[in-house]
C-alpha cells in the first residue's frame, strides 16, 4: 500500500529525468509509531505547498519508525483527543504556510501529544518559496527529533553512481545527486568510462570522485552547484583513488601508488600540496576521517590479511581495529566516532557490519552476498550501502540495529557507491 | 619509449648497412611450440586461457633485426603492426586475492620479454584486474599489484621503461557472471602491445 502510494507520488512529482531512483520501503515494524498529519493550511499562493505534507509523510514512513498518514477530514479546531488515543496516535502534526512576500513564506509547525494533550512543539520558520522540498525535509527532521529525541537525516543529500546502457548498447556511467528521498535527482557527470568512490565534502559544496576518463584512475573534484566547475587533482604516476574529505573540507585523503606502493596521502586543495600519511610496503587504502578530524581509519593488508587500522593523526600511532575474520575493509566512522561501519567477509559472503571500536564487538547488519560501500547517515542511526537484487546493483538502507528500512534502485540499470552528505545548510 | 626503440632500430640499421648481415638467431627456437597452453593456476582453466600467438607470427619470418625493420612493408614490420593492433595479446590469470606469479606464468612472461627484445619498437601495456568480490578500492590496488608482479619479471630483462602498468580493479570485467566461473576470468592481467 505504501509502495503503491510512493510509486504514485514518484510518477506525479518526478520530472521523469533519467536518473530517478525507485524507492521501495521495506515493511514497517509492528511497533511503528502512528502519526496523524493534518493538511497544511495555506494562506496566499504558495507554490507546491500541498506537497509538503506528502513529503513529510513519506519521509517519516521511509524510516520504518513511523506509520504516518495525512488525514484531511480531521477537525483541527476541536481536537478529539480520546479518538486519537483510541487509535493509538503518538502525535498530531499541524502547520500553517503563509506567503509573506514574493519569495518568502512563514511556516508555523505544531506538534501535539494526544496522551498529555499538550503541545510539545510550536515553532515558526521563514523559508524561501523555491525550497519546498528542502522545507519539507527540514520540517521532517524537526518532527522526527521532537518525537524520537534523536535527529533525522532528511535534510541531506545522496550521491551515487548509476550504470546503464545507452541507446547504442554501450555502458554509460553517471555521477548523480539527489535529496535524501532519492527525489530531485541531478546528473553531475556522464561518462563512458567508470566512475567510482564519490564523496560529499562536509559543507556539501564539493564531491570528490575517481574517474577513468583518461583510461587510468584519477581523482576529480566537482562543484555540483556551480556550473562547469571541475577540478582535476595533479597527475600522479600509478593509481590515484579512494578520496575522502577531512572534516575541514579542504584536505582530501587519497590513495596513491606513485612512490612504489599503495599508501595514503593528504592533498591540500588550497595549497595544492601533498603529505604522505602512511608508509608501508603493503596496500594501504580506503581512508576515512572521524568527524572531529583526530583519527583516520583505513584498510591495509600489512598483516597478510585485509584488515582495518586506525591512525591517531596527532601521534601518528596506528592500531589495528578488526580481529574477527580474515577480510575487513572500507570502514567509515559513525558520526559519534564510537563505531565503524565496514565490509566483512563471512564465509564466502561480503556483508556490512558495525564494529564497536572500544569493545571490538562486530555485528553483522546485512544478509546478502556482495554487500559493500557502507556510509553512515549524518544522524548516525542508519547506514546506506550497495548490494545486489535480482543480479542488479541497488542501494539499501539499514538501521544500526540491523533492520532493513528502504531500497533505492535504478529502473533502467544499476546503482552503486552511495555517499550520504551532512545536513544541508 | 618509442624514441629508444627508434634509436635502436636506427643503430641496428646502420650496423647492418655497413655490410654486415650476420647470422640472426632463429626466433622460432626461442619460443615454445604454439599450441602450448600455460596456466598460472593449478586448476584446469584451459578454456579461459588466451592462446599465445607468438609462434605463429614469428614462424613466418626468420630475421627480425635487420634492415627490413625500417621498411614498413617488410614482414617484420607487418608483424609488429599486427601485434600492436591485436588489442589483448595475452592474458595471465590469478588466484583469489592473490598476485603471485607461478613458475609457469614466469615462463610465459619470459616469452614476451623475448618478443620485446627482438622487436625494439614494441612497448607493452599491462592492465591489471580483479573480480567483483570485496571492495572496489581494494580491488583497484589488487589489480595494480598483479600487473606490477608481471612487470617485475620483465624488469629482470631491462624492460621496465617499455612497460606501462594500469589497474582497472573490478571495473572492466570480462565476465558478468556472479559465480566462480565468471570470477576466474576476471582475475587477470592483460598484455597489450603498443
Amino acid at each position: 500500500m505504501i509502495l503503491s502510494r510512493l510509486t504514485l507520488l514518484i510518477l506525479l512529482f518526478s520530472n521523469f529525468s533519467w536518473g530517478v531512483l525507485e524507492v521501495s520501503v521495506i515493511k514497517n515494524e509492528d511497533n511503528a509509531l502512528p502519526v496523524k498529519i493534518l493538511p497544511f493550511q495555506i494562506i496566499g499562493s504558495v507554490q507546491g505547498g500541498d506537497l509538503i505534507e506528502k513529503i513529510i509523510t513519506n519521509n517519516l514512513n521511509r524510516t520504518g519508525h513511523f506509520s504516518a498518514k495525512v488525514d484531511p477530514s480531521f477537525d483541527k479546531n476541536v481536537i478529539n483527543f480520546s479518538q486519537l488515543r483510541s487509535e493509538k496516535f503518538e502525535a498530531l502534526v499541524m502547520a500553517n504556510l503563509e506567503k509573506k512576500s514574493e519569495k518568502i513564506f512563514d511556516i508555523q509547525l505544531k506538534l501535539i501529544d494526544p496522551y498529555s494533550e499538550k503541545t510539545i512543539m510550536n515553532k515558526k520558520y521563514a523559508v524561501h518559496d523555491s525550497g519546498i522540498r528542502r522545507t519539507a525535509h527540514f520540517l521532517s527532521d524537526q518532527i522526527y527529533e521532537s518525537i524520537l529525541g534523536i535527529r533525522g537525516s532528511f535534510d541531506t543529500r545522496l550521491a551515487y553512481v548509476t550504470v546503464s546502457k545507452n541507446s547504442h548498447g554501450k555502458k554509460e556511467y553517471r555521477l548523480e545527486i539527489s535529496d535524501s528521498d532519492a527525489q530531485n535527482p541531478k546528473t553531475i557527470i556522464t561518462s563512458s568510462d567508470p566512475i567510482l568512490s564519490p564523496v560529499w565534502s562536509p559543507d556539501q559544496n564539493k564531491i570528490a570522485y575517481v574517474s577513468f576518463r583518461n583510461l587510468r584512475s584519477e581523482v576529480f573534484v566537482q562543484y555540483p552547484f556551480v556550473r562547469r566547475k571541475t577540478l582535476k587533482l595533479p597527475y600522479f604516476d600509478g593509481i590515484a583513488s579512494s578520496p575522502s574529505w577531512h572534516p575541514d573540507g579542504n584536505k582530501l585523503a587519497i590513495t596513491l601508488s606513485k612512490d612504489g606502493n599503495k599508501d595514503i596521502y593528504l592533498y591540500d586543495m588550497e595549497k595544492k600540496s601533498l603529505e604522505r600519511i602512511t608508509k608501508n610496503p603493503s596496500i594501504d587504502t580506503e581512508a576515512s576521517f572521524s568527524s572531529d578530524g583526530k583519527k583516520m581509519v583505513f584498510t591495509s593488508n600489512r598483516s597478510g590479511q585485509v584488515q582495518i587500522y586506525i591512525m591517531d593523526l596527532e601521534s601518528k600511532k596506528i592500531s589495528r581495529a578488526t580481529y574477527e575474520g580474515n577480510y575487513n575493509a572500507k570502514a567509515v566512522f559513525s558520526p559519534d566516532g564510537k563505531s565503524l561501519a565496514l565490509v566483512h567477509r563471512l564465509g564466502k559472503d561480503y556483508r556490512v557490519g558495525i564494529l564497536d571500536i572500544q569493545t571490538r564487538d562486530l555485528t553483522i547488519l546485512t544478509e546478502n552476498e556482495l554487500d559493500e560501500s557502507p556510509f553512515f547517515a549524518p544522524s548516525g542511526d542508519m547506514i546506506i550501502y550497495s548490494t545486489n537484487k535480482k543480479n542488479r546493483g541497488i542501494l539499501s538502507v539499514v538501521s544500526i540495529i540491523g533492520r532493513q528500512t528502504f531500497e533505492l534502485s535504478s529502473v533502467n540499470g544499476e546503482v552503486r557507491e552511495p555517499s550520504w552528505s551532512n545536513y544541508s545548510q | 619509449m618509442r624514441k629508444q626503440g627508434l634509436f635502436l632500430t636506427t643503430l641496428f640499421t646502420a650496423f647492418f648497412l655497413s655490410g654486415c648481415i650476420g647470422g640472426e638467431a632463429n626466433i622460432v627456437e626461442k619460443v615454445e611450440p604454439r599450441n602450448q597452453i600455460v596456466s598460472n593456476e593449478t586448476s584446469n582453466t584451459s578454456e579461459a586461457i588466451v592462446q599465445s600467438q607468438i609462434g605463429r607470427i614469428i614462424g613466418e619470418e626468420i630475421s627480425p633485426t635487420d634492415i627490413r625493420v625500417t621498411n614498413p612493408n617488410s614482414p617484420e614490420a607487418i608483424a609488429v603492426k599486427k601485434l600492436k593492433n591485436e588489442g589483448v595479446k595475452f592474458t595471465l590469470y590469478f588466484s583469489f586475492d592473490g598476485y603471485e606469479i607461478s613458475e609457469a606464468a614466469t615462463n610465459e612472461i619470459i616469452k614476451h620479454a623475448n618478443l620485446m627484445k627482438d622487436y625494439p619498437q614494441l612497448n607493452l601495456r599491462l592492465e591489471g584486474h580483479a573480480d567483483e568480490r570485496g571492495t572496489r578500492e581494494y580491488n583497484l590496488a589488487l589489480g595494480e599489484n598483479r600487473a606490477l608482479a608481471v612487470k617485475d619479471v620483465l624488469a629482470l630483462y631491462g624492460l621496465t621503461s617499455r612497460t606501462q602498468v594500469i589497474s582497472y580493479g573490478e571495473e572492466k570485467p570480462i565476465s558478468n557472471e556472479h559465480n566462480e566461473e565468471g570470477w576466474k576470468k576476471n582475475r587477470r592481467v592483460d598484455f597489450i602491445y603498443e
